[in-house]
């Protein structure tokens, strides 16, 4: 009790005396960003997802080829879980004579969970938004389905036993699956009169989707619970998995607000560091008198150390609540562009940012603070007699300890943590070994140079290694501030080129092998550019190496989902724009038998290169060689395929063919032209889903936007308070020569070069090693392609020069201006 | 009170071994006051901070109060000093970050006595600072700097109080005020005073003085009969 009562009125004796401002600051810095930061990154995280989930219609769904057990929904209930479910089968729907292959879907009440379902009553009317469901003997049909059997808005039509009156045309299906080519035009119903149909009996292919919505956390305990009882034919469906377009642009940005939270934690460390040292050095004396009074080496230990995690928590729960403020007043400001339903601030986040603040706290000032432990009481006679430094191990060690678990907290990756605190140590080392060498060799020019280049730069090159040490940190600094503008530049250019402004928004499936040139001639004449027609065939893979598909792959896995309905397969002679070829080559000679697979699925389906991969079409069945396995970029709206075979291997098996235009918004009689001329053809509209990916895409683009300005405005603000800790003993020097007549103009040139050169020093450390970071990054972390970017090495630099330089120069400003014995009483 | 049996101090350099201090044999009584002087390098001020446990001789023992300070390890003998010991200084060490009066109450403070407060206001209106307690260092003159360090050194009332050239910082007059205020305090306190100076006149206020070349004693005369 007596230490903590004297560590808090010493504190409280440092706070009003402004010792502790800047350690303060630094923290406040730290924990304020972070909290920001991962306030906002939750938010808008939690947000998207909620988005991404209407995509699925509800947050966690369920997919199974038959009806739920009665348990799993009564667990929903406990839980307080919203639930509804949606059967879809494939059924034949007649109008007289006419009839058509359509999907049938029976939605029950409360469908879709999340999302909405757009509709019209008449062609010409404007669609509206809708949590409805059609009522008990109505159904709601897409527009293909009017056109293709002549009927309208109020006709009945037979659904297998039951006739059906028209009440709407469904425009929008939040969850309609991204497959396009295997979409037939929809026919939606009650879930209540399905049975009335009598389309479901024993043995009937039906793909159930049961959805639930509610709280994350009763949503976490039920897919905990509901996982150990799926059978291998049921399946949870994941946004991140099942529209994987979305996913890698959430997993992106998710990543982005990460590693800027980390970096934000690493300037600020480096911050806490120099003010901790600062604040130490400026308490030796302090201690060296508790030590003549009697106070012991653990009683020094614990009062600092108490003394500290004072200061941490106060600094850590204003800076928490400084970033709620924040986070709120920034979604204010941001109120138009955000969505309008946002999740609310997780308390998840407020513990963290805290513990971040703690831990930040321990990691980068622990060692300094220990060093106070070493003070001898001997002190109060000879003042020169400093502690020793604290072992680079623990110092570094600490730090790097922070660093690793916050590394591990947003990466969940040891191999990529490996590549990151690897290449940073190698990187730290090096430019530490440079600068240091820089610094003594730069002693050899001095006699040459005038008098205030002489001064300037002989401060630096005489404590070399404590200049490096401080070169380190402003450049840790710099290259923190520089990788986070780098990133967000080339992730923000990644996802507008990923969709242009005119990207592909209407599909044409299933146009029939004679009519493709006809139908691209037609679509040249409208002025509607379209992409690559891409060839067809239905068909299924059956063995590898002779062994039977099903034998090497559980049934619920990707693997296990492909074999299991008819693949889309393909043929090309040029590997497809955004795919890599990852193993192999692509084929030189355009031999039949050669077939390229997709990475993720050959990994899940254990197929090597030079496998022998049966498929059948129909009842026809061929063998091709796995040439190379190709990497796809899911993120485009483009046409993907898992398989692509050489010219040849598909002849003689019936096809179809797909492509994609873009038709602008106005212009939908282009459409209807396309749909009278070509009867048979799918045409699908995907405006919606694309309009809803840019909405998401946009506010993911804002929170980077947001999260890199703050991290520069902690970065700023850091180098300033880093400046500010170590002019001490530069002061003291200027006062020395002030006393010694130095003029005004000569201190002033010195300290302007001495800073300018840190800074410049810095600037070249931190350019060179932003781009050795941005290339691991680059490659490890967000898959994007590395280039080299020229104009860091002139602007980081000249950055440095002037930040530091002025920051340096107006913090040493007084020396000038007061008499030197005022300035050595306030040291 | 104080007792130094055969007590050396010597530092390894480059040149080779240099002796600080030699054989010194001492005993300092309860109540006695003792000067310690000689030239600058004689060895004053290592002797005054081996005595006061502030740092370790090369062979030889100190005894405080009759605990043998030099076989203690670094808290032992922080806790002797915080029994029985207080310091005053050259260069006053006052902290800059604390007022007069938390200056003097730090002793209190570490100590935990109840309510130091008063027992430092007291103190420092003894030696004429009652309007400046809540003053900082930097605030103050040399002369009253050293009337905080004398109360911060009293306020325990301890034993033995060690003094290292407490007027060295000093003019003449301000030092001889800072002297009557320790000597009066001393006799108030009836403390042990040791005390290392240049300062002939404020050594002929001891009752003994110990001269000190090259590190060994070479007089140790009483200066009052």
């Amino acid at each position: 009790m007596k230490i903590i009562s004297l560590a808090l009125r010493l504190l409280m004796r440092d706070w009003r005396s402004g010792e502790l401002s800047i350690l303060a600051l630094a923290l406040l810095i730290a924990v304020a960003s972070t909290a920001t930061i991962s306030l906002f990154g939750d938010r808008l995280h939690r947000t998207m997802t909620l988005q991404a989930a209407e995509f699925l219609a509800g947050d966690l769904v369920v997919t199974s080829h038959s009806v739920l057990p009665e348990t799993w929904v009564k667990k929903a209930d406990q839980l307080g879980l919203r639930h509804a479910r949606t059967a879809g089968f494939g059924g034949v729907i007649f109008n007289r004579d006419e009839m058509l292959l359509a999907g049938i879907k029976a939605v029950s009440s409360g469908y879709p969970l999340r999302g909405y379902l757009k509709t019209t009553t008449t062609d010409e009317t404007e669609e509206v938004k809708t949590n409805d469901i059609p009522e008990r003997d109505t159904v709601w049909v897409d527009k293909r389905l009017l056109s293709s059997l002549d009927l309208s808005v109020g006709d009945e039509i037979e659904v297998g036993e039951k006739w059906f009156r028209i009440t709407r045309v469904l425009t929008f299906e939040p969850d309609r699956k991204g497959n396009f080519y295997s979409l037939s035009p929809r026919v939606m119903l009650n879930d209540m009169d399905l049975a009335a149909t009598g389309m479901i009996q024993p043995g009937s292919h039906v793909h159930y989707y049961f959805l639930f919505a509610g709280n994350e956390l009763a949503l976490a305990r039920f897919k905990k619970w509901l996982k150990p009882q799926l059978n291998p034919s049921q399946r949870i469906m994941d946004v991140h998995e099942d529209r994987p377009e979305l996913g890698t642009a959430l997993s992106r940005a998710e990543r982005y607000l990460g590693l800027t939270s980390i970096i934000v934690i690493v300037i600020a460390g480096v911050a806490i560091a120099m003010a901790t040292r600062r604040y130490s050095e400026r308490h030796y004396d302090m201690t060296a008198m508790l030590r003549c009074l009697g106070a012991g080496q653990t009683d020094i230990l614990w009062l600092y150390c108490l003394q500290l995690a004072m200061v941490g928590l106060c600094a850590s729960l204003v800076g928490c609540l400084i970033g709620w403020f924040a986070q709120e007043g920034l979604i204010h400001l941001l109120e138009d562009l955000l969505p309008h339903r946002l999740a609310r601030p997780g308390w998840g986040a407020v513990w963290l940012s805290l513990s971040t603040g703690l831990v930040t706290l321990i990691g980068f000032a622990l060692p300094p603070v220990l060093r106070q432990k070493q003070v001898s009481p001997l002190r109060v006679l000879r003042r020169d007699l400093k502690p020793l430094p604290p072992s680079s191990w623990l110092v570094y060690g600490l730090a790097f300890s922070v660093i690793t678990a916050m590394l591990w907290r947003y990466t969940n990756d040891v191999e990529l943590m490996g590549y990151i605190i690897g290449g940073g140590l190698t990187a730290m080392v090096l430019l530490y070994v440079l600068t240091l060498q820089l610094l003594k060799q730069s002693r050899r020019l001095l006699p040459v140079l005038s008098l205030s280049w002489r001064f300037g730069l002989q401060n630096l090159s005489r404590q070399s290694k404590s200049s490096t040490a401080q070169i380190l940190a402003f450049g840790i600094t710099m290259t923190a501030m520089i990788v986070i503008i780098l990133v967000r530049g080339d992730l923000i250019e990644t996802w507008q080129a990923q969709l242009p402004e005119r990207a592909p928004n209407h599909f044409a499936l299933n146009i029939f092998q004679d009519e493709w040139q006809a139908f691209a001639k037609q679509l040249q004449n409208e002025q509607l550019k379209a992409s690559a027609f891409y060839p067809i065939v239905r068909g299924r893979l059956v063995a590898v190496n002779g062994a039977d598909v099903h034998t090497v792959v559980k049934e619920d896995s990707q693997g296990g989902r492909a074999i299991s309905r008819d693949l889309s397969l393909t043929f090309a002679e040029t590997v497809p724009v955004e795919n890599k070829i990852v193993q192999g080559h692509w084929w030189q000679d355009q031999k039949p038998g050669q077939v390229s697979v997709e990475a993720t699925l050959a990994k899940s389906l254990h197929i090597a290169l030079g496998d022998r991969l049966t498929f059948s079409v129909g009842s026809q069945r061929f063998d091709a060689a796995v040439v190379s396995i190709r990497s796809v970029r899911w993120d485009t709206m483009n046409p993907n395929f898992y398989m692509i075979f050489s010219a040849g291997t598909l002849d003689g098996y019936a096809r179809t063919y797909l492509t994609s235009f873009y038709l602008p918004a106005d212009d939908k009689s282009a459409l209807k032209r396309l749909l009278k001329t070509f009867p048979h053809v799918t045409i699908l509209e995907v405006e919606l889903i694309l309009n809803q990916f840019r909405t998401i895409l946009r506010q993911v683009t804002l929170a980077v936007e947001f999260v890199l300005v703050f991290a520069l405005a902690a970065g700023l603000t850091v180098l300033f308070a880093a400046v500010y800790t170590s002019i001490d003993e530069r002061i003291y020097e200027a006062v020395m020569l002030r006393t010694f007549g130095a003029s005004r103009k000569l201190l002033r040139s010195s300290q302007l070069i001495e800073y300018m050169t840190l800074g410049l020093l810095a600037g070249v450390l931190a350019a060179v090693a932003a781009e050795m970071i941005t290339w691991t990054l680059y490659r490890q972390l967000f898959d994007l392609s590395y280039r080299f970017n020229g104009w860091i090495w002139l602007m980081t630099p000249l950055a440095g020069m002037v930040i530091i330089g002025l920051s340096g120069f107006w913090s040493t400003r007084h020396v000038v201006n007061k008499s030197p014995m005022t300035v050595l009483r306030e040291l | 009170m104080i007792r130094v049996e055969n007590l050396n101090k010597h530092v390894e350099t480059v040149q080779g071994r240099l002796d600080i201090l030699l054989s010194i044999q001492l005993a300092i009584q309860y109540g006695e006051t003792v000067a310690i002087v000689g030239a600058s390098g004689s060895g004053k001020s290592t002797l005054l901070s081996l005595m006061a446990g502030l740092d370790l001789p090369s062979e030889g023992s100190v005894a405080l109060a009759g605990i043998t300070i030099t076989d203690l390890d670094e808290d032992g003998r922080a806790n002797v000093r915080s029994r029985y010991v207080g310091f005053v200084f050259q260069s006053f060490q006052l902290l800059p970050a604390l007022t007069a009066h938390e200056n003097v109450m730090l002793p209190l403070e570490l100590a935990a006595v109840r309510q130091p407060r008063k027992a430092a206001q007291r103190l420092l209106e003894r030696v004429g600072l009652g309007a400046r307690l809540t003053h900082y260092p930097n605030q103050l003159s040399g002369g009253e700097q050293q009337r905080v360090a004398l109360a911060r050194a009293f306020v325990t009332t301890p034993k033995i109080l060690f003094a290292d050239e407490p007027t060295g910082n000093l003019d003449s007059v301000t030092g001889s005020q800072i002297i009557e205020l320790l000597f009066e305090l001393n006799h108030e306190h009836q403390t042990t005073l040791v005390l290392v100076t240049h300062d002939e006149a404020l050594a002929s206020r001891c009752g003994r003085r110990i001269r000190l070349e090259a590190g060994c004693i070479v007089d140790a005369s009483s200066t009052r009969t």
